[in-house]
């Protein structure tokens, strides 16, 4: 016979929110902010293959810090969610936020009532157009969800890195210059990242129905140097 | 739709059409009379394959009882580098298009990495086979690419039931494939050029226009010309209606001055 205590429910949730914060902690930061003619997105990842960052749809992107499989198996979710929606519907109907909420009650739902809540903290962002707008989309292992108009941290040191970038950043401008700013926020007076060590994605504009990038090593190391 | 999760055992991978299946996204099967009809597919496509890529020529008639449209597009990209053609029902052709298009397109954001031109060709043999061997709403297509690891031109054909077979030399779907055929097999060579490439589509086209009352060929009085289409290292890219045009007249004025009489050589 098995004996079941009382735990107040303050305690649970403080419980449940110390774990997962812990499991956050233990990864890098990933920063996303908009430039004058897009939106780029910033990992540190020594990894070339396990990405944070992904295409989602036309305008869509994912990034995700925290456990990988957890966070991989949400981004899988929502191409799948994107794909099929627009097959349904039309290409112009697939919107962020309503992917946004889905993640986040996926997100409340598994902090309360899962065996264990996900270790991780996600963002989707999307290029505006005449249809909808440019946003950030932040949401936390909890389910809260917060939409940024100019950029976002995730990940365990994201106050720090979110001071440090704010500091950089008065209003949209290049994207080099947004990239140099991005990796000072994220590296902090301390360390310099090296290019191989970083990922960055971009959504731009560039005449085509896609707009997701994946810069490489040689591009990003350009940006920097410049 | 909710947020499609998965369990490890459960999940369909980087397949839309497998994922569409679990998730009964689209594609309801089994309907009555499955396997009737299965010569019915007014359309002639070519695809001819030329030293650097691949060339193809569709026409753009829809025919029922009687024409129901004259600007049908029978060639579409299916990504950067491959395009497919349909023959066959209209409605479960231009599903079947988008279905492929969507599918390579997730492939690639799922994994991160890009089908093989043989991969795609395989992928849609079972949807094929699915759909024809379940509806009498049969869809005949045509694969033609760019395969940028081996830097050839390739051509896939299938069979009713979904076999893909890759063709070396050229290949036609529809009714008018008969015609379009013989001024192939007369006309193909291995060294083709595009150029070269290109004015035997046109002009086997022509010939399936010319016999076969279910394909349209060139019409002057609207404008209207068959789609042409070149996909090489460059990629898949349309040649303009105008141009198509000018090289339609070109063949047009040539059997007008013998009588309608094609003539000894290829003309």
């Amino acid at each position: 016979m098995s004996n079941f205590f009382y735990v107040a429910p303050e305690q649970l949730i403080k419980d449940r929110a110390t774990f997962a914060q812990k499991g956050i902690a233990r990864g890098r930061s990933i920063l996303a902010s908009v430039y004058d003619v897009g939106v780029v997105m910033v990992a540190e990842n020594t990894s070339a293959s396990l990405n944070k960052i992904s295409e989602v749809y036309d305008r869509i992107a994912f990034a995700g810090v925290g456990k990988y499989n957890e966070f991989d198996r949400l981004r899988e979710a929502g191409i799948r969610w994107a794909d099929s929606t627009g097959f349904t519907y039309s290409r112009d109907d697939v919107d962020a936020r309503a992917l946004a909420n889905y993640y986040a009650q996926h997100l409340g739902d598994m902090f309360s009532e899962g065996p264990k809540p996900l270790e991780v903290e996600i963002l989707v962002a999307q290029l505006g157009n005449k249809f909808h707008q440019t946003k950030l989309y932040q949401i936390a292992y909890e389910g809260t969800i917060s939409d940024e108009a100019h950029f976002a941290v995730l990940g365990g040191d994201a106050e720090a890195v979110k001071a440090r970038y704010a500091a950089l950043f008065s209003e949209p401008t290049s994207l080099d210059v947004t990239l140099r700013h991005a990796v000072s926020a994220l590296g902090g007076p301390e360390r310099s990242i090296p290019a191989n060590e970083l990922e960055v994605g971009v959504l731009e504009d560039r005449g085509a129905r896609r707009t997701f990038v994946r810069l490489h090593v040689g591009a990003i190391s350009e940006m920097l140097g410049a | 739709m909710g947020l499609p999760l998965f369990s490890a055992t459960q999940d369909p991978g980087p397949s839309f059409y497998q994922f569409s299946q679990a998730a009964g996204v689209a594609f309801p099967v089994d309907v009555a009379g499955a396997g009737e009809g299965l010569s019915a597919h007014a359309t002639t496509v070519i695809a001819v394959r030329f030293v650097g890529g691949v060339v193809m020529v569709g026409d753009r008639q829809a025919t029922g009882s009687y024409i129901a449209s004259r600007d049908v597009r029978k060639i579409e990209a299916a990504d950067q580098y491959t395009a497919i053609a349909i023959s066959g029902t209209a409605a479960r052709g231009m599903e079947f298009i988008r279905m492929a298009q969507l599918s390579f397109e997730h492939y690639e954001k799922m994994t991160n990495s890009t089908l093989s031109l043989e991969g795609k060709a395989n992928y849609l043999s079972p949807i094929i086979q699915r759909n024809n061997l379940t509806s009498p709403l049969i869809v005949i297509p045509l694969l033609a690419g760019w395969d940028s690891s081996h830097q050839m031109g390739r051509i896939f054909e299938y069979d009713g039931a979904g076999g893909a077979y890759e063709r070396h030399d050229f290949a036609t779907i529809g009714s008018g494939s008969p015609f379009a055929e013989s001024a192939l097999r007369l006309g193909f060579r291995a060294d083709l050029d595009m150029e070269a490439a290109l004015e035997l589509g046109a002009l086997a086209l022509y010939e399936a226009g010319d016999n076969d009352p279910s394909t349209g060929g060139p019409d002057f009085v609207r404008g209207l010309f068959p789609m042409m289409v070149v996909i090489d290292a460059g990629g898949y890219r349309e040649i303009t209606n105008d141009e198509v045009g000018e090289r339609f007249r070109a063949i047009s004025e040539r059997r007008t001055s013998t009588g309608g009489v094609p003539g000894g050589t290829l003309r």
